[in-house]
C-alpha cells in the first residue's frame, strides 16, 4: 500500500469530531493550519473551536490557562512552532505546573521537505523528553491517532501527539495500539528492527531482504516514545544482541538513544542508529529524497548494518 | 521620591522582615505593587481561604512573580497561608520562594516568574471563564518591564479581538523598563490594542479603588488596562528608585534605617 500523506491529519479532524462532540470540556485551539478540515468540528461544537492567530507562545500558555479550569484542550500547528518556540510555554505554564492538555504537531522532521529549517523538526523528542510525565507519541497512521488520542486525551498528563506526514502502511487493530505499548509484528532470534513513525515501512523492507539470506528479525514498533516499552525492547535485544534503530529523528537524544541506555546491560550488544545525523538539513526536494538524503532507505540501512557486523 | 502618604506600612516591615530572614528577595518590586495588591485582596477579589480552590473565586495573577512579597504578606493576611509559611520565606522546606508557586502555595493561581507568561496563562483562563458562562473576574498585575515581553502583545491582541471583558490588567508603571528602552508610551500601547485604558497612581487608594470599581467584566466586552504610576522602593526614600536595591539585602544598619522611616 503506498504512503497515504495526511491520512493521519485527516484522521485527526474526525477523532476531534466525535470525540468532541460526546465531551464538551473539548476545547481546540490552532494556529491558522488545519482551519479547512476542522469546520466539521467547529460546526458541531460550537464556543470551542478557534483559531487563535499566529502566536504560538500564547496559544500554548492560553492552552495552559484554559486546562487550569477544567476545560480539555488540544492545541495544533506546525511542530517547530510548538516543540521549539513555545518550549518554555510547554515547560513552565503546562508540565511545571501539573496541568494536562494535548499538542497536536504536524511537520515534524522534514515532512514539509522544501520549506527548509524554519519548518523542519527533528529535535522534538530530546526536548520533549526533558519536561517529566510528558507522554510523547508519535502515531503513522489513521487508528494509531484515534486509538492513542481517545486513551490519552482526558488523563492527567501534557500529551504530544507527533503526526506523521506519510503512513507507514500497516493497519493495526485498534485493540492492538495501547498507550505506552511497542508493538512486536514479527519474531526472529537474529536481529531486533525498532521503528518508529513512518520508518517502519523500511524496517519491515530490511526484514524481508534479510529474511531473503535466513537472518531473522524481530521487529518492533514504537508508536509511543514516552512512556518507553523498555521490556518490550530489552527483552528482544537480551534475545538477538544485535538492534537497528530507525527514527526520523537527530540521532543525539532520539528514540536511539533509549534503546542504548535500556539494553546496556546486555552482553556483546551490537547496535547501529539509522537517524538523522546530528546535523541541519540544507537541502530541498520531496520528503523521500531528503531520507534518502539522510540515510533514511533499506538499502542504504542495510549497507550500514553489514559493514558494522550486525549481519552478513 | 514620591510624595504621597505611604500606606500599608506594616506589610512593608513584615515584607523587609521577610527578606532579612530569608537572606533573599526583592524589597524594592514588592513596595512598588503592595499597595495595589493589598486593595484587591482586601475590597476587590472574591475568594474563600479555606476553599483556595473556590469556583466561584475571582482570579489573580502577578505576572511580574518576583514581586511575590507583596502577595505573599496578603495570602497571610487573608489566611491562605500561616505564619509557619512566612518565617519559611527561602528557606529548606518552605513553600515560599523568590517566585509564586502554583504548585505550593494555597492561593496562588499561577507559577511565574519568567516574565511574559502568567498574563498569556490570563488570558486562556479569561476564555475558559467566557466558554464555561462563568461570572468569575480575572486580574492581573504586570510589570512595565514585563510589557518588553512579546507574549505580553500577542496576549493584549488575542484578548481585545476574542473580547475579554472579564479580563483586567494593571501595569506596575515604576519605569522599570524605561531604563532601558525610554521611548515607551505604555498607555497609548494599551489603548492602540483596544483595550479600555486608565491611569492612576498606583499608591494612592482612591484612585486605585475609583480605577477597579469602574470596570464593567461584562463579556463579550472590552478587556481593561490600569497603568498604574508607582514608584519602586515605595515608602523608603533611601532605597526608592532603580539603584542597588532592586535584589538587596539589607544589613543590620540598613535594616533599622528602613524600618524606621517605615514607622
Amino acid at each position: 500500500m503506498p504512503s497515504q500523506t495526511d491520512a493521519v491529519r485527516r484522521q485527526f479532524a474526525d477523532t476531534l469530531l466525535s470525540v468532541g462532540t460526546a465531551d464538551e470540556k473539548l476545547v481546540v485551539m490552532v494556529g491558522d493550519i488545519s482551519h479547512g478540515i476542522l469546520q466539521p468540528f467547529a460546526k458541531a461544537c460550537p464556543g470551542r473551536y478557534f483559531n487563535i492567530g499566529i502566536l504560538e507562545p500564547t496559544m500554548i500558555s492560553m492552552a495552559a490557562g484554559l486546562s487550569s479550569v477544567g476545560l480539555r484542550v488540544v492545541a495544533h500547528t506546525i511542530a517547530p512552532f510548538i516543540i521549539e518556540r513555545s518550549f518554555e510555554q510547554l515547560k513552565l505554564d503546562f508540565v511545571y505546573q501539573g496541568l494536562s492538555g494535548n499538542i497536536v504537531t504536524v511537520g515534524s522532521a522534514f515532512d514539509y521537505s522544501n520549506l527548509g529549517c524554519t519548518h523542519h523538526c527533528y529535535g522534538d523528542f530530546a526536548l520533549l523528553k526533558t519536561l517529566p510525565g510528558v507522554e510523547v507519541t508519535h502515531p503513522a497512521s489513521p487508528a494509531e491517532f484515534d486509538a492513542l488520542f481517545r486513551q490519552a486525551y482526558a488523563d492527567s498528563h501534557l500529551t504530544v501527539y507527533r503526526i506523521a506526514g506519510s503512513t507507514h502502511g500497516v493497519d493495526f487493530r485498534p485493540e492492538h495500539i495501547v498507550l505506552g505499548k511497542g508493538i512486536r509484528l514479527n519474531e526472529g532470534k537474529d536481529l531486533t528492527l525498532i521503528a518508529t513513525g513512518p520508518q517502519l515501512r523500511t524496517a519491515l523492507e530490511i526484514r524481508e531482504e534479510l529474511l531473503g539470506n535466513g537472518v531473522g528479525t524481530d521487529v518492533i514498533y514504537i508508536h509511543t516514545i514516552r512512556p518507553l516499552d523498555t521490556d518490550l525492547i530489552l527483552a528482544s535485544v537480551e534475545k538477538t544482541r544485535r538492534v537497528v534503530v530507525i527514527e526520523e529523528h537527530m540521532r543525539t537524544g532520539g528514540l536511539g538513544d533509549d534503546v542504548l541506555r535500556i539494553t546496556r546491560g546486555v552482553a556483546s550488544v551490537k547496535y547501529y542508529s539509522a537517524s538523522i545525523p546530528d546535523i541541519f538539513v540544507h537541502e530541498y526536494g520531496s520528503y523521500e529524497q531528503l531520507c534518502d538524503y539522510v540515510g533514511l532507505n533499506s538499502k542504504a540501512i542495510l549497507v550500514q548494518i553489514r559493514a558494522a557486523g550486525l549481519v552478513a | 521620591m514620591s510624595e504621597n502618604k505611604v500606606l500599608n506600612k506594616d506589610l512593608r516591615r513584615q515584607i523587609v522582615d521577610m527578606v532579612v530572614s530569608g537572606q533573599d528577595g526583592h524589597i524594592p518590586s514588592a513596595f512598588s505593587v503592595v499597595d495595589i495588591v493589598t486593595y484587591l485582596y482586601a475590597s476587590v477579589l472574591r475568594f474563600d481561604a479555606s476553599r483556595p480552590e473556590w469556583p466561584d473565586r475571582d482570579i489573580f495573577i502577578l505576572s511580574k512573580g518576583h514581586g511575590c512579597l507583596a502577595l505573599y504578606v496578603n495570602l497571610y493576611r487573608h489566611g491562605f497561608i500561616t505564619e509557619k509559611d512566612i518565617h519559611a520565606f527561602c528557606k529548606a522546606g518552605g513553600i515560599l520562594g523568590e517566585h509564586p508557586d502554583r504548585t505550593r502555595i494555597p492561593g496562588v493561581e499561577a507559577s511565574t516568574g519568567s516574565l511574559g507568561h502568567g498574563f498569556s496563562f490570563a488570558v486562556g483562563i479569561a476564555l475558559g471563564l467566557t466558554i464555561q458562562k462563568r461570572q468569575n473576574r480575572v486580574f492581573v498585575l504586570l510589570g512595565d518591564g514585563e510589557c518588553h515581553e512579546g507574549t505580553v502583545w500577542e496576549g493584549a491582541h488575542v484578548a481585545c479581538n476574542r473580547e475579554l471583558g472579564n479580563l483586567c490588567v494593571i501595569i506596575d508603571w515604576n519605569r522599570s523598563g524605561m531604563q532601558l528602552l525610554p521611548k515607551d508610551d505604555l498607555p497609548g500601547k494599551w489603548r492602540a490594542f483596544g483595550w479600555k485604558t486608565h491611569e492612576i497612581d498606583g499608591h494612592d487608594e482612591g484612585q486605585i479603588s475609583e480605577a477597579l470599581a469602574s470596570v464593567h467584566f461584562s463579556t463579550p466586552g472590552v478587556p481593561t488596562a490600569i497603568i498604574a504610576r508607582t514608584v519602586k522602593g515605595k515608602g523608603v526614600p533611601a532605597i526608592e528608585g532603580h539603584g542597588p536595591w532592586h535584589h538587596k539585602i539589607p544589613n543590620a544598619r540598613e535594616y533599622h534605617m528602613i524600618i524606621e522611616a517605615l514607622r
